[in-house]
């Protein structure tokens, strides 16, 4: 067994039971691991009509067959669940060490199931694994826990927790690893909060054997020197994180200011990673094996918004910032660090008070609903105010946490919720750049930009010249995006890699690892495998073409100034096209031919 | 010609590919009981940093090793150096490394110490931020005195 | 004509945005005259054998040049040119 552990951790919670079973390892084949693995996983355990908040509902970690290893920026882990936020087969992708040093601790996935009594955590050190009481942790912030559990356990101990947010079962609460690291997206954090799971902890000291070992250095250092002759993956990204982009989609004319009513702001430049670099940062942090350093440790000396932590990401420092109609990075800043102690997702947190501040100056919400204060846009302080509200559970904060949907549609205006299948689309403009647009509206678990991330291509220059405003093509390059990422996430690799290597590299790397022999087109296969079978869950769930659609106003209400001006999204126009390419009927429902040849 | 690992924290962004890297050239695969670098990072304040074996002029572990198989390197070189053939796996040298920087690797049933992959130092050629830096002992400063320098030089450019 | 800086630009320009009083009519004579200005290293940055750097995204009102006719992109006064080295993120 070569890059696989060959082992699965399965923990019952309900019964306080713990087994280690053999790694199906048809599947691992089939499917790579991580993500691909988690989604058969719940696919095959896990009935679509649960109660993703009760006990019937599952909950994976899986890291992937390069996770451990010295494969380029590849130390990732992804937690696969049905989303509570919307139903679909969801999860989230997260760097930082956890990951790895489950794998080290012997396992490809730890499957969680069932629903504790009382709080607990949960406790790995290789093959002793234990259900331990956290009465005297519940309640606790995400770094204060991840202390005290170092305390309680080993002080090399790895944490993935989840902080008051994902207790309080916050539709956008995040899971978070060693203090920073997130997986943010489709309310995660609540399934582990409905689980009464407060943490897991893991040592790892096991060893990944390679199968080829001259055959994977070989590979990984020819991914290394593309990723690091790419002026992105080997500088730009380290020298101002990802929060650069804020500039070049502002110029663009694709970055939503004030939720979504206009796509450019005079005062992007303020929250910008420019800005960030020349401010805040203090230094660039690197995820394990990671060799393109994008994190961001930063400080914060204005006594208004004072800390130290790490972030903001680009799609946060816009969620806060212009989108919420603020330039003032220090607090962009505090709302990101505020986020990451109660494990909040950025994203899902920024636009849900965007969007409840376009509520509030419609009259739609009140000083009586905001707990006296004024939500106008550009009100940085009651903003930041309003992430510690959320984070802890308190007044109008119990109303945010369940992200913007419900909040708008509690006061009959749905549609100024700007999401897709109820998750808040970030940071790029459909209507400014058509592709994206496209990627948010087929996304399997709703407004979505990385696994799908068209805007490499779209806007920011890499590939072949590719018009942001055209339509033609975009079916076909969404696909290849997203059936890429599919493949990309389940193998354990960074997004980021793409910034210098592709499929053909990834499948390379893994084929020397594992000595399964992976070919490029079946590494995109298999990306397509585990796209159809999360489709199919969405289905089942009761999803229906109908879904597959951007908010109205993108559709209609056109940019009202900067590059884009009039703009709308032409979805009509790309959405047949691209059911046709994924072997889909005009329902969006996967053929009998396509799912055969998928082996599906 | 003595060369040295040279070590600059305020590069370090704790990816640990040093640690990676230093197991799969001392075994082939990733174990992290077999590697001679250890990362240590404080995730509150964002900073990390490598630890290895400083190869000491007056080694405690040449010092305690009672059978010679920690030793001094040849004439010209600074380097501490193992017999494995001579060592009985006592692990006084674990014990004597202030650094912590001798472990015995209960896998293998050895010591590991960092033995620079006989001059080629892995942890150097992996490390994506020139954290770490392996020098001719005449340079160990010069990096860090070039930084000195380029500021003297954009100060005093800027005044002329 | 407004040209704006961003990223590494504005180190290697020591400044954020320039108003240019010159009238250049593309692209190519836009960057020769910014080149004069700024030095080789401007030039190393923008050009490359000739034709438009493969590393640089310049945008002229929003629109990447590299679809609109690459260093042959006619330009106007009224114009706003925004100048980035690749950047990315996600």
């Amino acid at each position: 067994m070569n890059g696989w552990i060959g082992t699965t951790l399965r923990v019952d919670l309900t019964r306080g039971t713990i087994k280690r079973e053999p790694t199906n390892m048809k599947v691992a084949h089939d499917y790579i691991g991580a993500r691909g693995m988690g989604v058969k996983i719940i696919s095959d355990e896990v009935d679509p009509s649960v109660d993703a908040l009760g006990p019937d509902n599952k909950l994976v970690f899986a890291p992937g067959p390069f996770t451990g290893t010295f494969a380029p920026s590849a130390g990732r882990y992804n937690v696969i669940t049905k989303s509570p936020l919307n139903g679909t087969i969801a999860g989230s992708n997260s760097g930082g060490v956890f990951g790895p040093e489950l794998k080290f601790a012997g396992y490809d996935a730890l499957i969680i199931e069932g629903q504790a009594k009382k709080p607990v955590y949960l406790w790995i050190k290789n093959d002793v694994v234990e259900i331990r009481d956290a009465s005297a942790i519940w309640g606790m912030t995400v770094a204060d826990t991840t202390e005290a559990l170092r305390e309680q356990t080993d002080p090399d101990a790895k944490v993935a927790c989840i902080g008051p947010a994902g207790e309080n079962l916050s539709l956008i609460a995040s899971i978070m690893n060693e203090m920073h690291r997130a997986a943010g997206r489709t309310g995660v954090g609540a399934v582990m909060g409905s689980k009464k799971l407060k943490a897991i902890a893991v040592i790892g000291t096991g060893e990944i054997t390679v199968a080829d070992p001259d055959a994977f250095k070989a590979a990984v250092m020819d991914a290394r020197g593309k990723i690091q002759a790419n002026p992105v993956g080997g500088a730009g990204l380290k020298a101002y994180g990802t929060d650069v982009l804020v500039n070049i989609l502002n110029q663009s004319g694709a970055l939503p200011v004030n939720n979504w009513q206009d796509a450019y702001s005079p005062a992007a430049d303020k929250i910008g990673g420019e800005s960030l670099a020349a401010n805040q940062l203090v230094r660039p942090k690197g995820c394990f094996a990671c060799i393109i350093s994008c994190g961001r440790a930063t400080k914060v000396t204005n006594p208004l918004y004072a800390g130290v932590g790490e972030g903001p990401e680009y799609e946060s420092a816009w969620a806060f910032g212009v989108d919420s109609g603020i330039d003032n990075l220090d607090a962009v800043i505090k709302a990101n660090y505020l986020c990451n102690e109660y494990g909040i997702d950025t994203i899902s947190m920024g636009s849900t008070i965007a969007c409840a501040m376009e509520l509030y100056e419609l009259g739609l919400l009140t000083k009586k609903d905001t707990d006296g204060l004024d939500l106008s846009f550009g009100n940085a302080a009651v903003m930041v105010e309003m992430v510690r509200k959320t984070g802890v559970g308190e007044g109008f904060g119990k109303r945010l946490q369940e992200g913007s949907y419900r909040l708008a549609d509690s006061v009959g205006r749905p549609d100024l919720s700007m999401t897709v299948k109820k998750q808040e689309m970030p940071a790029y403009d459909p209507r400014g750049v058509q592709g994206i647009g496209l990627n948010y509206a087929t996304n399997n678990r709703g407004g979505c930009h990385v696994r799908g991330y068209t805007i490499a291509v779209e806007v920011l220059g890499q590939g072949a010249p590719t018009d942001p405003h055209a339509t033609e093509g975009k079916a076909a390059l969404d696909i290849v995006f997203q059936d890429l990422t599919s493949a990309l996430d389940s193998s354990g690799s960074c997004l980021f890699a793409t910034f210098g290597i592709g499929g053909a590299e990834l499948a390379g790397m893994l084929t020397a690892l594992t000595g399964v022999e992976y070919s490029l087109d079946e590494f995109m296969k298999i990306g397509a495998r585990i796209w159809n079978l999360e489709r199919l869950w969405n289905l089942k769930v009761g999803y229906t073409t109908a879904d597959d659609t951007l908010p109205a106003r993108l559709l209609t209400e056109p940019i009202k100034t900067g590059p884009s001006k009039g703009r709308v999204n032409h979805l009509d126009q790309m959405l047949p096209e691209y059911y046709a390419l994924r072997g889909w009927d005009a329902n969006g429902v996967p053929t009998p031919a396509k799912l055969a040849d998928l082996a599906l | 010609m003595s060369k040295m690992l040279m070590i600059y924290p305020n590069k370090c962004t704790g990816c640990r590919n040093c640690e990676l890297a230093c197991s799969f050239e001392h075994g082939g695969s990733f174990r992290p009981g077999a590697t001679r670098v250890h990362t240590f990072t404080w995730e509150r304040e964002g900073f990390a940093v490598p630890l290895m074996c400083q190869q000491c002029d007056d080694a405690a572990c040449v010092n305690v090793c009672p059978t010679g198989a920690m030793h001094h390197g040849p004439a010209g070189s600074n380097l501490v150096e193992l017999d494995a053939s001579l060592c009985i796996g006592c692990k006084l040298c674990v014990i004597a490394c202030p650094f912590g920087s001798a472990r015995y690797d209960s896998v293998t049933k050895s010591i590991a110490k960092c033995d620079t992959c006989a001059g080629a130092p892995q942890c150097v050629a992996m490390c994506p931020n020139a954290a770490l830096e392996f020098v001719e002992d005449a340079e160990q400063t010069r990096s860090r005195k070039q930084i000195v320098a380029d500021k003297f030089k954009t100060i005093f450019e800027d005044v002329n | 004509m407004l040209i704006k800086y961003f990223a590494t630009f504005r180190d290697l320009t020591k400044e954020n945005s320039l108003v240019l009083t010159d009238a250049p009519t593309n692209i190519a004579e836009l960057l020769e005259l910014l080149s004069v200005r700024y030095g080789a290293a401007f030039r190393a940055a923008v050009f490359e054998n000739g034709e438009l750097s493969s590393v640089m995204i310049l945008l002229v009102n929003g629109r990447n040049v590299r679809i609109t006719g690459g260093l042959a992109t006619p330009v106007s006064p009224d114009d706003e040119v925004s100048v980035f080295p690749m950047v990315a993120g996600g």
